[in-house]
């Protein structure tokens, strides 16, 4: 299942493609403040594939973002590699995204004005770069999107436009990619076929890949699990596999 | 219901304040014409009023026919005898006879005051010696005395930097010094609607400016007790024939009518571009309606889901229309008296100077207004609001419904090419076939030609924009090929982005085809029609002139091989009102080249007539036959054709030999010499010493064939300035609904801009891309409007080719900077909506709730 590579850096004890330090993100002031972040301290290693959970307002998603560039922390920090992204304005953020970061979200992952190539080449254009051809056809064959290149968004499926999404953020080799409930608007089916391929990218393309979900069966994918409760960090979980998951879960209800 | 509409507008002050600012502009032009031209009504009514106050009756020669436009009734003048007769009418207190006419004030540096080829006429006349009698009221000075001495209007000694006791020259036909004996007012004004006044003593008038002998009219004053009415009766027993009599009342009322007549033009002028503005706000109201419905359509089929009726609503969005026409028109009504004096002092800018007085705004002003402003919008609005009525329940559960973006159904195609069909036909046929109410035909064909083009709009934007864009991805890589897929994939909406725009290019593109077109034709005609090397113009316009002895002079100079002048007046020659030329025949073949198509020029005797040869066709006249034709101070005589020729700017379509115009017109004045220069002259050499001779003559200007040609073409520029000027604002008001209508397009694509700026698209990336959208949009609406315009250029200029509009010439360079400014102006008008997009909260726009 694992590639040699992989198994190597697991076993030397991986770098870190991304982390926090007592990240703190609060909304509103006085009574009406909410901390949705409350010192978060969590590292995500290269080459792994993590998935975020906890319960609704836990403040997975909040880290997610504030990780990637979308969201600013209100204290404490957080690095892509070694880059302090509390000193990166709009623009460097900008570069740092398109870059260094790929991007699957819930829903809304396409331009539906662009064919699903062109939709997978979007950031390395907007870069003005031309790209690695043979890492491209890999990427969407990997996916298995080889036969809907020329298609735009609306003439695919659910599940295909999510992998067109992962062919996206594989494109321009970013040191992490991050999905925001990548299977939240897909039936179990297409579900199933995309977390497959985000597998086969870390496993294949030693992919580093941080994932935020509430489903235990796509959280079962991950290598590792983090859960989060209150805005921090409560468990971790390796190796999980669903039904350890939802046990785990289950005692957020308590 | 009411809340909803209410709410609604309150949650999109932009938009609305944006929409509404469209209307607001064209309603604000409407009223300011509507109160511009009330107020020069008024002010010229008073004027009128005031000045005849004094007068009972006036004597004048009976209409002996209507003239050629501009150039008002013509009649005869009347024996100086009349005077005595009427002094001897019983309750006849006072008479004195009036002379006016042609003549030119020169100011203290030498410069002549007035244009009357392009503004106010330039007036010599008689000074009235009796108070209650004169128009002029003397505000310093005394009346003249010696035949040197004038009275000048106040106008003209402001302008002219002339004060009472100054010496200057007056042009009556030759250069003549004078000393300014006073200065008078015309009633409350400074001068009668910006004209230039010399007042003569009666005697010296008549001689300088009118006929020995003669009044051009007779001013009568009534003993106490009796009526005007009384008065005109006893005057009517004793005139001879060709005199008539009217009251002071009815001189005064026919004056008022003739000032009204002559701004009425005007006023239809300005209403045209009114209209243009209030249309182009339509299709903006139309457009920014329709994304409008498109974006709420969930919320509709949620009011519909509660149990809204279809009724409610349509009536809850035409309620917002109203809203918004209501506002519009109520600011637009108000903003119309800044739009008023900016008309005024437009108008001051190219000499048409009207006389200031206090604003008159009328209840029919407001009532037009207000109607034609609400009415626009709601009308504009009542497409999108049915669609918003057809918004099925089922749609408040659908995720994205917006409505269709599809690019036109078979029968909209059917319907839009019938509309453009219809227009077309009406315009052709108002052009080329001899109908009643040609203008009204024209404008309506105009009317549907654009709204058929726009209706197809849809159809053809999706191509258009195609091919408008291709370039785009080249230029600019990804955010270029972004831009141009935006551009496409709602033709519907960039179609009517692009038509509002395209109705004002349209006009411009036409005006400006029409006008090179008519230069090249002028230019054409001079080089075909004039073989000498330099022409004097006398700057008299249609009545003035210099006196023969300069062409006299300067047929005089070695540098000059010959010099002939041209005369022009009013006559009407088998029926038709017509301006006559009359030069010598000599110079007629030697100078201005008249192909003879049948006679000869030697033979324009003092009997004779030459006609164009269409005019001759036209009346069915052959070599030989006697034409009738009347002139105002000679009657009607019968005049041999003795020569028909062909096309001749110079020589017009009516000549005459300067011995039958000397025995038909009382005035001796050449409008223009034309000059050759001697054999081995230089042109430099023979310029010169023609302005060297010329400078005696002030407001004359001596012009090389070059030069010649620039001035002819000069009143067109000024039409041009002034046309493009008030076109800018219908353009303006397309540019704000093409910023318009991409601001609301960002709001629908909040989450994929989003999505862009999270994959990496920097900010000024995401305002390049709304840029070059702009400007796909801006361009496809300027090439729609320049391919109509080049048609109603075409056949505007196919329709006058008889007006002598002979060469149909497109200005490509200038349409090209057409092109290119519409470019930068949709790249201006995307700055807002670029700008807001830019600052859009990335992490807001792709996290679903």
């Amino acid at each position: 299942m694992s590639t040699l590579t992989t198994e190597v850096s697991r076993r030397v004890g991986p770098a870190v493609a991304a982390r926090t330090v007592e990240a703190r993100k609060v909304y509103g002031k006085g009574a009406a403040e909410v901390r949705a972040l409350d010192g978060v301290t969590v590292d995500f290693a290269a080459g792994h594939f993590t998935a975020i959970m906890g319960p609704s307002g836990s403040g997975k998603s909040t880290l997610l973002h504030c990780l990637a560039g979308l969201d600013s922390l209100t204290s404490g920090r957080a690095f892509i590699g070694d880059a302090d992204l509390s000193t990166l304005n709009d623009h460097d953020l900008t570069i740092l995204r398109r870059d260094r970061i790929g991007f699957v979200f819930q829903a809304y992952n396409l331009i539906p004005t662009l064919s699903a190539i062109e939709n997978v080449t979007l950031p390395l254009r907007l870069a003005g770069r031309k790209g690695d051809d043979d890492w491209i056809s890999s990427v969407v064959g990997t996916m298995g999107l080889s036969d809907r290149l020329q298609h735009r968004p609306a003439e695919l499926s659910g599940g295909q436009q999510q992998r067109v999404a992962v062919a996206r953020a594989l494109a321009t080799r970013p040191a992490i990619i991050f999905g925001d409930e990548p299977t939240g608007n897909l039936d179990s089916r297409a579900g199933t076929e995309v977390l497959t391929f985000m597998r086969r990218a870390v496993d294949e393309m030693g992919q580093t890949i941080v994932m935020v979900t509430h489903d235990p069966i796509a959280a079962s994918y991950a290598d590792r699990i983090v859960f989060l409760a209150d805005g921090r960090v409560v468990d971790e979980m390796a190796d999980p596999t669903a039904d350890l998951v939802l046990e785990r879960m289950k005692r957020f209800g308590e | 219901m009411l809340r909803t509409s209410w709410k609604g507008l309150l949650g999109h002050k932009f938009r609305f304040v944006a929409t509404a600012l469209a209307v607001t502009l064209g309603v604000a032009f409407m009223a300011g014409t509507l109160v511009l031209t009330d107020t020069i009504r008024s002010t010229f009514d008073n004027l009128f009023a005031d000045v005849y106050q004094g007068t009972d009756a006036v004597i004048r020669g009976k209409a002996s026919f209507e003239g050629p436009p501009g150039a008002g009734v013509q009649r005869g003048r009347i024996d100086a005898a009349v005077v005595d007769t009427v002094r001897r009418v019983d309750g006849v207190a006072a008479a004195e006879g009036d002379v006016s006419g042609y003549a030119r004030l020169v100011g203290k540096d030498g410069q002549a005051l007035g244009n009357p080829a392009t503004g106010a006429p330039t007036i010599g006349m008689s000074w009235t010696e009796n108070r209650a009698l004169n128009t002029f009221t003397l505000v310093s000075g005394t009346a003249p005395g010696r035949d040197d001495e004038v009275v000048i209007d106040r106008k003209s000694a402001r302008d002219g930097d002339l004060e009472v006791g100054d010496t200057t020259t007056v042009v009556v036909g030759r250069p003549m010094r004078v000393r300014i004996a006073g200065i008078a007012r015309f009633g409350k004004a400074d001068s009668p609607g910006g004209a230039t006044i010399v007042a003569f003593p009666r005697q010296a008038a008549q001689r300088l400016i009118g006929e020995p002998g003669k009044y051009d009219s007779v001013s009568v004053l009534a003993a106490g007790g009796v009526s005007e009415t009384e008065l005109v009766r006893r005057l009517s027993a004793v005139l001879p024939p060709g005199t008539e009599a009217l009251t002071g009342a009815a001189i005064t009322a026919e004056t008022q009518s003739e000032m009204a007549k002559a701004f009425r033009f005007f006023n239809t002028f300005m209403l045209i571009f009114a209209v243009i503005a209030l249309l182009v706000g339509g299709f903006m109201i139309f457009n920014t309606f329709s994304i409008t419905v498109a974006q709420r359509t969930r919320e509709n089929g949620l009011l519909r889901a509660l149990g809204a009726s279809r009724r409610q609503v349509l009536g809850s969005v035409l309620l917002e229309a109203l809203a918004v026409g209501v506002l519009a028109a109520l600011l637009g009504i108000a903003a119309g008296f800044a739009v008023a004096l900016g008309l005024k002092g437009l108008l001051a800018g190219v000499g048409l100077d009207i006389p200031t007085g206090s604003v008159v705004f009328t209840s029919t002003t407001a009532i037009i207004s207000f109607t034609v402003g609400v009415g626009i919008t709601v009308l504009a609005a009542l497409s999108p609001a049915r669609k918003a009525a057809k918004v099925p329940p089922v749609a408040a559960m659908q995720e994205g419904a917006t409505g269709s973006t599809g690019y036109g159904s078979r029968q909209r195609m059917v319907v839009g090419a019938a509309v453009l069909g219809l227009g077309l036909a009406a315009l052709l046929i108002g052009l080329f076939r001899d109908v009643e109410q040609p203008v009204v035909i024209v404008g309506a064909g105009a009317l549907l030609v654009f709204f058929g083009v726009s209706i197809l709009g849809r159809t053809i934007s999706l191509p258009l924009s195609r091919v408008l864009g291709a370039p785009l991805p080249r230029l600019r890589g990804v955010t270029g090929a972004l831009a141009r897929e935006n551009a496409m994939r709602n033709p519907k909406r960039t179609a009517a982005s692009a038509s509002a725009l395209m109705i004002g290019v349209g006009v411009v593109g036409l005006i400006t085809i029409f006008v090179s077109s008519t230069k090249a034709s002028m230019d054409a005609a001079v080089d075909r029609a004039f073989t000498g090397d330099i022409v004097v113009d006398s700057g008299g316009g249609m009545f003035g002139g210099v006196d023969p002895g300069l062409a006299a002079r300067l047929r005089a100079l070695p540098e000059v091989d010959t010099a002939a002048g041209l005369r022009q007046g009013v006559a009407q020659v088998a029926g038709s009102a017509v301006m006559v030329q009359a030069t010598d025949p000599r110079a007629a073949v030697e100078l201005m080249k008249v192909g003879p198509v049948a006679g000869s020029p030697a033979d324009l005797g003092r009997d004779a007539i030459g006609l164009h040869e269409d005019v001759a066709a036209r009346k069915g006249l052959r070599l030989g036959d006697p034409v009738p034709v009347a002139f105002k101070d000679s009657g009607t005589r019968s005049l041999r054709l003795a020569l028909i020729y062909g096309e001749n700017r110079q020589a017009g379509n009516y000549l005459l030999g300067t011995e039958a115009y000397e025995a038909n017109f009382a005035t001796r004045m050449d409008s223009k010499v034309l000059v050759k220069r001697a054999a081995g002259t230089s042109p430099e050499a023979a310029l010169a010493a023609v302005k060297q001779v010329g400078q005696a003559y002030p407001g004359a200007k001596v012009l090389d064939r070059a030069q010649f040609k620039a001035e002819q073409t000069k009143p067109l520029n000024q039409l041009l300035a002034l046309v493009y000027a008030l076109l800018g604002l219908a353009i303006l008001i397309a540019l704000l609904g093409i910023a318009n209508t991409l601001a609301l397009s960002i709001v629908e694509r909040t989450r994929e801009l989003g999505l862009l700026r999270a994959v990496g698209m920097t900010r000024s990336q995401l305002r390049s891309t709304i840029r070059w959208e702009s400007v796909v949009i801006a361009v496809q609406g300027t090439v729609l409007g320049l391919l109509i315009g080049l048609f109603f250029g075409w056949a505007l200029v196919t329709a006058l080719a008889d007006e002598g509009i002979t060469v149909f010439r497109v200005p490509y360079a200038s349409l090209a900077v057409v092109v290119v400014l519409a470019a930068l102006a949709g790249m201006v008008a995307a700055v807002p909506p670029s700008r807001r997009a830019a600052k859009l909260d990335v992490l807001r726009a792709v996290v679903t709730e």
